[in-house]
């Protein structure tokens, strides 16, 4: 008997919480006389800000560790889970890892009865507008928390970490139970209940929360998985077409490369107000992945699907208001949003301010209080057009 | 010289959770190493951290100099090797390569320094995924070189490979060989041995009258004319002759400190005792090719696996004794040597040649696989042995190597 859990995370960001999460599932199993090791799909690292990345526990109750070795390591990735933990509940909209390699549905290795675990404050109805449907019927499960990121040598101690175990625990008692998950945290950190209580509440909240999803429940997936070349169509010399350069004005006027796209990585976009927009193109020089586009009367337009979310337009924009980072989990689709405003410039902004107020992504802090969302200030359409950020 | 010593209680401090890097860190604490010299490049890189951070919480008293390059981080190691130090080095692929001048000469100058070789695919493409052709450039040049297959055998062969680099009759550098990404980066629940048990297996490094010390005035490495290398190359030769007897020593003596770690020092063999089909192979491609061979079995399928564990010095007549056995063996190469004889890998041509001297020698066919990281499956083992079951009927040399897991 194999137990397979997978730790989706967002690279740099989490790449703490990851690994330790999937060590201290097998530092419990082993406690509890179990098998297990664990380790992380190693073409992630070197990670960028942000990208989705995975980390691996595998736990056997019967096999000596050879065996398991066998059947689960020297892998790049691994062929399904029972359990697919997501640690940034905006990786539900799908993972682009590397180039080549496609936006993959977050529950793709979720096998029948397997379960997705996300830490979220969304209900499970509207995590289920972004997740792809599959032909057999798996589960879905939530424990409340909060964006929980950190940095490559900085782990954010808010909880998460024992919460996860706790769930991990809730899900499925043959990969580590609640009270050698207890113990273990009391054991680390005996003046620090905390902990294991944190642990123990996911592990109530799992349990409550857990349903089934039925086949065919979720969205058509529409992202395309590439083919790889087989070696006699590769160019000698390791050599790689390029993408033709080409230019025009408009929405997506300029070309760019379709084997890697990266706007899995942000968990946050930036909302523009055109009508506040006084053209001064720093959005557009600053952008590090060139996702704005000129058109033709001087606005730009966003290619959503190369946004990173990294946040640097939002922050050079000199005009209060003008371009806003949102919650990622606002937006069901990349459509252009200068489209939209040409369309009806009323209705565009009020569509904008709408999403801004449900949505607005402010950084967590360091005291852990973590993604907030809170009121901006309403700026009428086509008011305030020269207000300076304060 | 062990066995008169009295038996230690406690051979483990405690159990942890460590990747291979982290496990081979753990190894040079024990190891009491007093010269490291890093420079990062990946898998080996996780060594140098873990080592970084094991020094700055005080539990190794050791020299840690981060150097420019590979070339300067070899010679560095070397020299303090030479005034008696036990030095610690490591890299990976094009790094291990750029330093491979310094990397000859510290053979010839028969300077026992251990260094990890994290297996990384040459560039180009840069890639980061195992293949062993970075480790087996040293094969040729004098060097000790073994391949390890979990974080355990990782930390038990730093000591066990330093013993036997250290021994007067051997003084040779070690390679000590891990699959990147597949071991160097792959936790697992290690025992970390005692310092007192490793000081009863591991003796203190001493280069004796080739210390280089004003007190013992001697000169290393002078230029010299076509009248001297003959003869160096010559002594380079009986070393690593002898090495075979000083590792098999060794193993005895880990034994006895430890338990009965290792039955065999040179490979391990798999459900062997009645097989007639056996693949051999070097590091983690053991773990799926013996569940193949499990499978197998279950099947009725007489066969087995080796798994070969010391390359330099070759276990020549070990292997052939066990390989003779067999009525096939298939030669997995994680490894390329384009253009070599029949166009197959290292690994092929060294247990062939070993083979040769045999009146009835088995078949030998060769699996090409696994380069770059590619992940080699059960089910590709399976149809390995498949391969080397047909080869006892099939002498015809066009199929004689078979790359698995390329796209074709």
């Amino acid at each position: 008997m194999i137990k397979r859990v997978e730790i989706n995370y967002r690279g740099i960001f989490q790449k703490n919480l990851g690994k330790k999460i999937g060590s201290d599932i097998v530092i419990i199993a082993s406690g509890m006389g179990r098998i297990g090791f664990s380790n992380g799909r190693y073409s992630d690292s070197p990670e960028r800000n942000g990208i989705p990345c995975k980390y691996f526990a595998f736990v056997s109750h019967d096999l000596s560790e050879e065996e398991l070795e066998a059947e689960c390591g020297a892998k790049l990735d691994i062929d399904q889970c029972d359990i697919s933990v997501v640690l940034d509940d905006t990786m539900i909209k799908g993972v682009e890892p590397w180039g080549w390699h496609g936006v993959r549905p977050i529950n793709e290795k979720v096998q029948p009865g397997g379960t997705l675990l996300v830490v979220t404050k969304k209900s499970q109805d509207e995590l289920l507008q972004f997740i792809a449907k599959k032909p057999y019927s798996w589960k879905l499960a939530t424990y409340s928390g909060d964006l929980s990121f950190g940095g490559l040598w900085v782990f954010r101690d808010d909880l998460t970490h024992e919460k996860t175990l706790g769930a991990v625990a809730g899900i499925d008692p043959d990969i580590i139970g609640i009270e050698a998950v207890e113990k273990y945290l009391n054991h680390k950190t005996p003046k620090e209940p905390a902990r294991a209580e944190a642990a123990r509440q996911a592990y109530d909240e799992v349990r409550k929360s857990v349903r089934t999803v039925k086949p065919g429940e979720g969205v058509e997936w529409k992202h395309e998985i590439p083919v790889l070349p087989k070696w006699f169509q590769f160019m000698e010399g390791a050599a790689v077409p390029a993408v033709k350069r080409h230019f025009e004005l408009g929405p997506k006027g300029q070309s760019r490369n379709e084997t890697f796209k990266r706007g899995t990585t942000k968990n946050q976009r930036p909302v523009v107000r055109f009508d506040l927009c006084t053209k001064c193109t720093l959005c557009w020089l600053e952008c590090p992945d060139q996702c704005f586009d000129q058109t033709s009367d001087g606005l730009y337009d966003i290619a959503f699907e190369y946004c990173t979310g990294c946040n640097k337009c939002a922050q050079a924009c000199p005009v209060n208001e003008c371009i806003v980072m949102v919650d990622e989990l606002q937006f069901t689709d990349d459509s252009s949003p200068w489209d939209a405003y040409k369309a009806n410039p009323q209705k565009y902004t009020e569509w904008a301010e709408e999403k801004k107020r449900k949505g607005r992504y402010i950084h967590p802090m360091v005291t852990g209080t973590g993604l907030e969302f809170v009121e901006g200030e309403l700026v009428p359409f086509g008011g305030k057009r020269a207000g300076q950020k304060t | 010289m062990i066995a008169e010593e009295p038996k230690i209680k406690n051979v483990y401090e405690r159990e942890d959770l460590l990747t291979g890097c982290q496990a081979v860190s753990q190894a040079v604490r024990l190891a009491d190493v007093d010269v490291i010299a890093a420079y990062p490049i990946r898998p080996y890189t996780e060594v140098m951290d873990a080592l970084s951070k094991i020094i700055a919480d005080g539990e190794l008293d050791a020299e840690y100099i981060i150097a420019d390059s590979e070339h300067s981080q070899f010679e560095i190691v070397k020299h303090a090797s030479s005034v008696n130090a036990r030095a610690f080095a490591g890299s990976s692929g094009t790094g291990w390569c750029y330093g491979f001048e310094a990397l000859v000469v510290t053979a010839t100058d028969r300077l026992p320094v251990l260094f990890l070789v994290g297996n990384r695919a040459l560039d180009d493409p840069g890639a980061f995924g195992v293949e062993h052709n970075d480790a087996m450039a040293v094969r040729d040049m004098g060097w000790l070189l073994a391949w390890v297959t979990t974080p355990q055998e990782a930390l038990e062969h730093v000591l066990i490979g330093y013993r036997v680099a250290e021994d007067k009759r051997v003084r040779m550098p070690m390679a000590l060989a891990m699959d990147g990404a597949f071991l160097t980066h792959s936790q697992h629940m290690v025992k970390i041995p005692t310092r007192e048990a490793v000081r009863q297996f591991l003796p203190p490094y001493d280069l004796g009258d080739g210390r280089l010390h004003p007190d013992n005035p001697i000169s290393i490495a002078p230029q010299v004319n076509e009248d001297w290398v003959m003869e160096l190359r010559r002594q380079n030769w009986d070393a690593a002759r002898r090495a075979r007897g000083v590792i098999k020593e060794a193993y005895g003596e880990f034994n006895a400190v430890f338990g009965e770690r290792y039955s065999t020092p040179f490979f391990t063999e798999f459900m062997t005792d009645d097989a007639d089909t056996v693949l051999i192979g070097l590091g983690t491609v053991c773990a799926p090719g013996r569940t193949a061979c499990r499978r197998l079995r279950e099947k009725g399928e007489k066969v087995g696996f080796v798994s070969l564990r010391w390359f330099r010095p070759f276990p020549t007549i070990e292997l052939r004794e066990s390989l003779k056995r067999f009525k096939a063996v298939g030669v997995v190469d994680r490894d390329f040597a384009h253009g070599s004889p029949d166009d197959g890998g290292i690994l092929m041509h060294e247990v062939r040649s070993a083979l040769y001297p045999l009146k009835n020698r088995p078949a030998i066919t060769n699996i090409i696989t696994g380069l770059g990281g590619r992940d080699v499956s059960i089910d590709d083992c399976i149809r390995m042995y498949e391969i080397a079951q047909k080869s006892k009927t099939d002498d015809k040399l066009d199929n004689f190597v078979t790359w698995i897991g390329v796209r074709e």
